[in-house]
């Protein structure tokens, strides 16, 4: 192995988690993470297996950050207030401080929010769309039924990524959102290209994306079937990172200028455009015109790549002085608590409420159909992340995936529609407004 | 369908059930039905057996036997909980030999002890119902005409999860004795 050039950030991570100066891709090695974080309802199994293999306690409790987002509210006749129940109980029995019941929002936010996620970190999770922490610098390794190995021996085995570059270079046009662009990403370079890779994002167009763009980038990254992903780490996500570390250490890791990629892309946002993927394909996007016109039943905004303050934000500056179309159902779900209140002081719900929409507790809820689910051939456009068949609810029923813009503006106008329209209104609008000598 | 149980040390000879490119895991080897309606729930081996690559081969829940081989394309059981290696694995496939896959396929495969291999190339080499062979512990794998292809050697830890049947197995090992 050549052992010259440089690391990438996921190279440099999993070493120092190793007890390595350097590690090269395809090598398996056994990683301590920060954190090992899980979602309630992979715990039933988990309580199931430690019983079966005799283990009484964790190995570092104090690591473990368990979150109910999946199910944030059990209805009549749900298994998962059993679960719920369960897990009040075991996480005192076990030691684990660091649990988020019902309506603490998504792990993905609760590990960012709360300064578990740090440059540099480490985090073994049970789902890959946490690479969201990548925003901040930090690593996700998801595992599966194997997220218990950590759990009780405080490590586990990773094999090194290789690692695509993806350097973002020009200004994103009026109208255009993070989503956008990963939709675009997923559509040229979806197919498998990034399989058992890293995608490290950087460049100079990075510092224009909020942290809440950036972790929906990430988020939906792992469609690619990347084995993660993760972002260079600038003076914004500093900021972001020092008002929550509370004190808790960590080192900033950049990649090497002459670490060695696997590939390397260049993606100009000038580019981007609003878009919608066309199910049942996560490489099905196309300009958001080809589809407009098509009625929808239901829109809702949520998800790990859809739930945060810069989403409710977008969402509400079409939503405002308007009303959901009289045929359209619309859900709306704030990805933490840390949203929701924030949402509630900048007066986001309430525009949300006269609009017409049904806003609902922080969690998952309608991406993998435990609320608001499909019927018969409806059709959906969402800030989800999945489109194929079945996931929310109806196999006959149509997923459209689009930015929290494009999914507002589809809810007024009752079809899919294209929100540059509706924002350069509420723009015009919000300018006549200020007529002179009013503040 | 009785599980077979996987030897990596030996060759393992199975008939070859192969598939396309850009197959998707829960929306294609099984339904996303059986991840949304099973999640909290012990693993539903009869319906994920009777659902395995139904919709991709309408013949392989009846007719596949302990220690076939599934042959696969491209990026291959693409987006999958492990409900899909269950079922793989459940329907009694001795391993997975594949163009390309994520990751994660083959971390959530492990757990369920079925070897999955990344072996470029191959789906050129066999045809569906060839008879082929398997050595885990080598990645040589042997063609219905004789010839060889290698793939890469899994990890000494992998082997030792697929020696002992799956991972929980391997931890009741490691942590009771149990063998």
């Amino acid at each position: 192995m050549d052992s010259t050039h440089g690391q990438t950030m996921a190279q440099k991570i999993l070493a120092r988690h190793a007890g390595r100066e350097r590690v090269e891709p395809g090598e398996h090695l056994s990683c301590v993470p920060d954190h090992v974080v899980t979602q309630e309802m992979n715990w039933p199994t988990l309580h199931r297996n430690l019983g079966k293999i005799g283990v009484k306690g964790l190995k570092r409790p104090d690591k473990v950050v368990i979150v109910v987002d999946h199910t944030p509210s059990a209805a009549t006749g749900s298994p998962h207030a059993g679960t719920h129940h369960l897990l009040k109980g075991l996480t005192r029995e076990l030691g684990v401080d660091h649990f988020y019941g019902p309506g603490s929002g998504l792990r993905h936010l609760v590990l960012v929010e709360k300064g578990f996620a740090r440059p540099g970190s480490l985090i073994f999770s049970d789902e890959g769309n946490i690479a969201s922490i990548g925003a901040v610098g930090a690593l996700n390794i998801a595992m599966s039924p194997d997220i218990l190995v950590p759990l009780i021996k405080d490590e586990n085995w990773v094999t090194v990524p290789h690692t695509v570059r993806v350097d973002l270079v020009g200004a994103l046009p009026f109208g255009v959102s993070a989503r956008d662009i990963v939709q675009t990403l997923l559509r040229d370079w979806g197919q498998g290209q990034f399989l058992q890779c890293c995608v490290e994002y950087g460049g100079p167009a990075l510092a224009q994306l909020s942290m809440d763009d950036r972790q929906t980038l990430l988020a939906s990254t792992f469609h690619s079937m990347s084995d993660t992903a993760v972002m260079e780490v600038d003076d914004l996500a500093l900021a972001y990172v020092d008002a929550r570390a509370d004190g808790r250490p960590y080192e900033v890791v950049q990649p090497d200028p002459d670490a060695q990629y696997q590939r390397r892309i260049t993606l100009d946002l000038s580019q981007m455009l609003p878009m919608v993927t066309v199910p049942p394909e996560q490489t099905g996007a196309q300009p958001v015109e080809t589809v407009a016109g098509l009625r929808v039943d239901q829109a809702t905004i949520g998800s790990c790549a859809g739930n945060r303050l810069q989403d409710m934000r977008d969402a509400a500056q079409i939503l405002r002085g308007r009303q959901v179309a009289p045929h359209v159902t619309m859900y709306i779900s704030p990805g933490s608590r840390e949203v929701y209140a924030q949402a509630a002081r900048e007066g986001l719900l309430e525009i949300f409420a006269e609009a017409g929409a049904a806003v609902l507790t922080p969690g998952c809820n309608t991406c993998w159909g435990y609320l608001g689910v499909l019927s018969g051939q409806e059709v959906s456009i969402t800030t989800h992340q999945f489109n194929y068949q079945g996931r929310n609810g109806s196999e006959q029923a149509r997923v459209f995936l689009a930015s929290p813009l494009t999914v507002a503006a589809s809810a007024v106008e009752g079809r899919i529609a294209d929100p540059r329209p509706y924002l350069r209104s509420s723009m015009s609008h919000a300018l006549s407004r200020m007529t002179p000598g009013q503040p | 369908m009785p599980s077979c149980a996987i030897r990596p040390d030996e060759p393992m000879q199975g008939r070859v059930w192969k598939f396309g490119d850009q197959v998707s895991g829960d929306d294609g080897i099984i339904d996303f039905s059986a991840v949304r309606d099973g999640f909290g729930k012990p693993l539903n081996e009869e319906l994920l057996t009777r659902m395995c690559f139904r919709r991709l081969n309408p013949r392989f829940p009846d007719e596949v036997q302990a220690g076939d081989v599934v042959v696969g394309g491209v990026n291959f059981a693409h987006h999958n909980h492990v409900e899909v290696s269950a079922a793989i694995r459940f329907s009694g496939v001795a391993a997975v030999l594949v163009e390309s896959c994520e990751s994660g396929f083959i971390r959530r495969a492990l757990s369920q002890g079925l070897p999955v291999l990344t072996v470029p190339g191959i789906t050129a080499r066999v045809q569906d119902g060839d008879r082929i062979s398997v050595n885990l512990a080598k990645g040589r794998i042997v063609l219905a005409d004789g010839s060889v292809m290698m793939a890469p050697v899994l990890s000494p830890y992998m082997l030792a999860v697929l020696r002992a049947g799956n991972l929980v197995a391997a931890l009741q090992q490691e942590f009771l004795g149990v063998s």
